[in-house]
């Protein structure tokens, strides 16, 4: 299993982003679904070891986050694509790149074809050496995806990965999603569900912190059956209905 | 978001065309306007740098002598800090949305670039007029002119490096306080009272107003 | 992407095998192409023509002037940009919204910032190293004597880097708004508040970077004695320990690296401060000598040693020598004087000779300001050791040639004068005793009226005032100084005549002729014109025969010719 999470919480002052997750994942694309606010941001963060869990257990790759050559070992074999994307202006799509292959480590020998690879994968090979101040939304976020996936990582983490990309650009992503999925856990969050019935093979969903479903697209879809959970596609109605029947539950607890 | 409200009528306008509301609604609309605007600009925060070079000059001015070049040129760096405060200000955190609106955004930026410079004129002339060596019209020659290229730099460089334009002109005319210089450009270098180079601090510092009023800083370039 | 192309892996490239060291090497080139700092260079250059390069252009060609310009002049405009422009990179992580991503890399976030400033600063000392280059390479052509001084130019490259360093530090801790303009004005204030400092002689403030050799003139380091490392070496060592603890500082925060990365910083960070607070003590124990700062832990004794040098002497009577690199001067110097010491050549302690010194008397180094004596006349046969400290020499500030023989012969001709007629001389150079009020006795009235005939005659200076019945002044002559400007050994009278000792009691014994009744304005005139109306040869044979009873106050107004 490349992601092993038990009773993970994350607290931000009084508030609980993410109020105790138990979830593994093994290669293959993951979907992690969810409305505003469910902590999915949040648990991506921590899976990126950009910020430490409060509580719980957290092995990725094999190894514990918490220490710092564990925490080193796996940030090289890490990918991570955040929901807003900052980037430096006068840098080259092609430099974006390889600055960030150079501090995840990967040996110098092999980066530049690292960073052809990745961008052409993106399909920005003849937008290598424009800077990034003259690309598009679309663009900034395939550079975006590039300089996650360059070092080949073996745990791929993208928060709304197809923001600002056309259906096209999104198609094409997810077959990529599919590749990188063959050897790699991809781990994906997002507000489209037909990103998730398309590339994931499993899928979660979170809502106030915690997850309320786990299982393959279809369970999801299947969720729906005998409710009249709004939504104009099965997956979406599966959504609504797993939400409600959760917050249903918590609202007879409390 | 729901789709509950589509379809609806929209608002009745009221009877004089417009939609909004009269009297003190306007009034209280406007100040709420103005808030709004002095806390995306980061003011509070001017205020306070505003105040610290006060007490910055009130400290220097009580351990420089009255004469001598020193006298003359401490203060003056004071001044361009307090310029350079000014001019970061002018830097918006929206950028083209802000810009796509009517014309109240370039009433509030020539209104706070006002307040501003008359804040900071204030801050210091309270702090220090009387010991100064060109007392409070050189001050506000010095300052006037000083917030002009900052200002000049912030639509040309953007609100974040506005503060290269006082320093640069700093570095050049601390020399010239030291040499006597002549020129009227060099208006820190001339005597309080000389009439062409309070002329070109008034030109540069309504220059940099304009620029700032009719354009605002520069901003980062958009993207679609 | 397309749809109808499937994103297949492509097959990667052989990678080649590089050494460890060219993945930082890559990062750092990267940094190099995209670092903010080439924005600011073009302003940099023009400000370093403007506050640098010009004025040193109006300034004669000497090592020690130019390279003082680059260390004060250059470092007072650069250090507050570099600084703004350093917080400005520093902070970028920050303003980008890539803070969390360079954070998450492998790489150490400590590593990544100084590779990040490593870039900032090459650009930057580039720069200014091409601006030493260009403004040193110009003065070897304008033919300066002598070499180089490097010593300014380290300590200008090093407080490039600290400047940077403090910038970029602040910048990356503090990623706000204002950081960048109140790091430059915080640098801007604090050089002019050290420069104000070591106006006021505070011992500590010698650290300050823009400090050259002290209150000396400046050809006194590097022309008639080497140039004193000392306060150099202390001012790199203080700079460089600001510049490692302000970047050993970033490696501090849990987030910056491993443990023992983050207990390199603190090292670095302690190291940084311990060598910062000794240059500062070391600066405490600095002496202020005549040829530069000595700081006793960092003194080769040896550099004490005059420059031996050959002098340009010019022909004539009384030859006048300078120092080599006041070739271009010589013709101006003997223009001055020449006129005055062929009237004087002969005469009982007039010069033989005429010697450039470095200073002859310092008054008062420790107390506010530093005053420099006048040339000064001692030794056998009769030498004037004459420093050129004070004054403005032709080109300087677009001197003519005409302002400086006048001014040398208005200030150090009537010294001559004066001390050779037995009057007190002993103001500092510069200030020469022109209009002075002299209070004087009837004694002193014929040596006043043969020294305003001299003046008269030779246009060394303008109009004396006289008050007659006045008391003489009583004040002492300072010490003199022997060749090259040393310390003179010696009695601190001048002209080996021993009545030269400027006091009223020095002036000779006994009331001497002029005793009672004080000449009026009208008989002191008359007397004057008297004398101015003689010839040349007949001065010189009535000096010659009364010169020493003139100096004894033994000679009335009315016996003067």
């Amino acid at each position: 299993m490349n992601v092993e999470i038990a009773g993970l919480t994350r607290r931000f002052g009084r508030t609980q982003a993410v109020a105790g997750v138990d979830l593994e994942a093994g290669p293959g694309v993951f979907g992690l679904l969810g409305p505003n606010g469910a902590g999915k941001t949040t648990l991506l963060r921590m899976l990126a070891t950009v910020i430490p869990p409060s509580s719980g257990r957290l092995r990725l790759l094999g190894r514990d986050p918490g220490g710092y050559g564990g925490r080193r070992q796996i940030r090289r074999r890490l990918g991570y694509l955040p929901q807003n994307l900052g980037y430096y202006p006068g840098f080259t799509v092609a430099e974006f790149v390889e600055y960030f292959a150079l501090l995840k480590e990967m040996p110098p020998g092999r980066v530049p074809g690292a960073v052809a690879a990745a961008v052409e994968r993106v399909d920005l090979g003849d937008k290598a050496r424009a800077k990034l101040r003259t690309l598009s939304g679309g663009m900034l976020r395939r550079v975006g995806i590039a300089q996650a996936i360059v070092n080949e990582p073996d745990l791929l983490l993208l928060d709304e990965p197809t923001a600002g990309l056309d259906p096209e650009q999104r198609v094409a992503f997810r077959a990529l999603l599919r590749d990188l999925g063959q050897r790699a856990t991809v781990i994906v969050s997002t507000h489209l569900v037909e990103d998730v019935g398309a590339a994931c093979s499993q899928v979660a969903l979170m809502d106030v912190g915690r997850i309320v479903f786990h299982g393959t697209p279809d369970e999801l879809t299947g969720r729906a059956e005998g409710t009249d959970a709004a939504g104009d596609a099965p997956l979406e109605r599966g959504y609504s209905a797993v939400l409600a029947a959760a917050r249903a539950t918590a609202g007879a607890r409390s | 978001m729901t789709a509950a409200g589509i379809g609806r009528p929209a608002p009745e306008l009221v009877p004089d065309g417009g939609t909004r509301p009269p009297g003190p609604g306007r009034a209280l609309t406007g100040l709420r306007l103005v808030r709004l605007y002095l806390a995306s600009r980061r003011v509070l925060a001017c205020l306070l740098v505003l105040a610290a070079c006060a007490v910055a000059l009130r400290t220097a001015l009580h351990w420089l002598p009255r004469t001598g070049t020193f006298s003359r040129q401490i203060p003056l760096i004071i001044e361009a800090g307090a310029a350079a405060a000014i001019g970061v200000t002018t830097r918006s955190p929206f950028g083209e949305p802000e810009r796509a609106t009517g014309v109240r955004l370039p009433v509030l930026r020539l209104g706070v670039s006002l307040a501003l410079a008359g804040a900071a004129l204030g801050a210091l002339a309270a702090a220090a007029s009387a010991h100064l060596a060109g007392g409070t019209v050189g001050l506000l020659r010095d300052l006037g002119g000083l917030t002009g290229v900052t200002l000049l730099a912030a639509a040309a460089l953007g609100g974040a490096l506005a503060w290269v334009g006082p320093i640069g002109y700093l570095a050049v005319t601390l020399p010239a306080v030291a040499g006597h210089w002549t020129s009227p450009w060099a208006w820190p270098a001339r005597p309080p009272h000389d009439r062409g180079a309070a002329i070109c601090a008034a030109l540069v510092f309504a220059a940099g107003l304009a620029a700032v009023t009719l354009r605002g800083a520069r901003d980062a370039p958009a993207r679609e | 992407m397309t749809a109808a192309t499937a994103p297949a892996r492509p097959a990667p490239p052989r990678a080649r095998r590089l050494p460890p060291a060219a993945g930082p090497a890559r990062l750092l080139g990267i940094e190099l192409r995209r670092s903010p700092m080439l924005w600011l260079l073009p302003v940099l250059a023009v400000l370093f023509y403007v506050s640098t390069y010009r004025p040193a252009m109006g300034n004669p060609p000497f090592w020690n002037i130019r390279g003082g310009m680059i260390q004060s002049h250059t470092m007072l405009v650069f250090a507050p940009l570099l600084a703004g422009a350093g917080a400005w990179v520093g902070s970028r992580d920050g303003r980008r919204g890539l803070a969390d991503l360079v954070g998450m890399t492998a790489v150490p976030r400590w590593a990544g910032q100084v590779a990040t400033w490593a870039a900032a600063t090459i650009w930057a000392e580039l720069l200014y190293l091409a601006g030493v280059g260009v403004l040193y390479a110009v003065t070897a052509r304008q033919g300066a004597w002598g070499g180089p001084l490097w010593w300014p130019a380290a300590v200008g490259a090093a407080t490039v880097a600290a400047s940077c360093a403090v910038g970029f530090a602040a910048g990356a801790r503090l990623p706000g708004r204002f950081t960048a303009g109140l790091a430059a004005l915080v640098v801007f204030l604090a050089l002019a508040g050290g420069a104000f400092a070591i106006q006021d002689n505070a011992t500590y403030a010698q650290i300050w970077p823009l400090n050259v050799q002290g209150p000396f003139p400046p050809d006194s380091y590097g022309i008639f004695y080497p140039y004193l490392p000392d306060l150099a070496i202390a001012q790199v060592m203080f700079l460089a320990g600001l510049a490692a603890a302000a970047l050993g500082v970033l490696g501090l925060p849990a987030g910056a690296g491993s443990r023992w990365l983050r207990a390199a910083a603190a090292a670095v960070t302690v190291a940084g401060l311990a060598a910062a607070g000794t240059a500062i003590g070391l600066a405490g124990t600095a002496r202020v000598e005549p040829h530069g700062i000595v700081i006793p832990a960092l003194h080769d004794a040896a550099s004490d040693r005059p420059v031996p040098y050959t002098p340009v002497c010019s022909r004539g009577a009384v030859p006048v020598c300078l120092q080599p690199a006041y070739r271009a001067y010589l013709p101006d110097v003997t223009a001055a004087l020449g006129p005055l010491l062929r009237q004087l050549a002969g005469l009982p302690g007039a010069p033989a000779r005429v010697t450039q010194v470095v200073v002859t008397t310092v008054t008062s180094a420790r107390e506010n300001g530093i005053g420099f004596g006048g040339p000064v006349i001692s030794g056998h046969p009769p030498v004037l050791y004459l420093p050129l400290s004070g004054l403005t020499l032709p080109g300087e500030g677009n001197t003519p040639a005409a302002s400086f023989t006048a001014n040398l012969r208005g200030q150090y001709g009537t010294a001559i004068v004066n001390d050779l007629v037995g009057l007190p001389s002993g103001s500092p150079a510069g200030t020469g005793v022109t209009g002075v009020n002299f209070e004087l006795g009837p004694r002193h009235a014929a040596q006043f009226a043969i020294a305003n005939a001299l003046d008269q005659v030779l246009r060394l200076t303008g109009p004396w005032s006289v008050r007659p019945g006045a008391r003489p002044p009583s004040r002492s002559l300072p010490a003199g100084t022997g060749a090259n400007g040393a310390a003179a050994s010696g009695s601190g009278t001048l002209a080996g005549s021993g009545a030269g000792a400027g006091s009223g009691a020095g002036a000779g014994s006994g009331a001497g002729a002029g005793g009672g009744a004080a000449p009026s304005a009208a008989q002191q005139q008359a007397a004057v014109d008297r004398f101015a109306a003689l010839s040349a040869a007949a001065r010189h044979a009535w000096l010659l025969t009364h010169l020493a009873a003139l100096r004894a106050g033994r000679i009335a107004l009315s016996e003067i010719p």
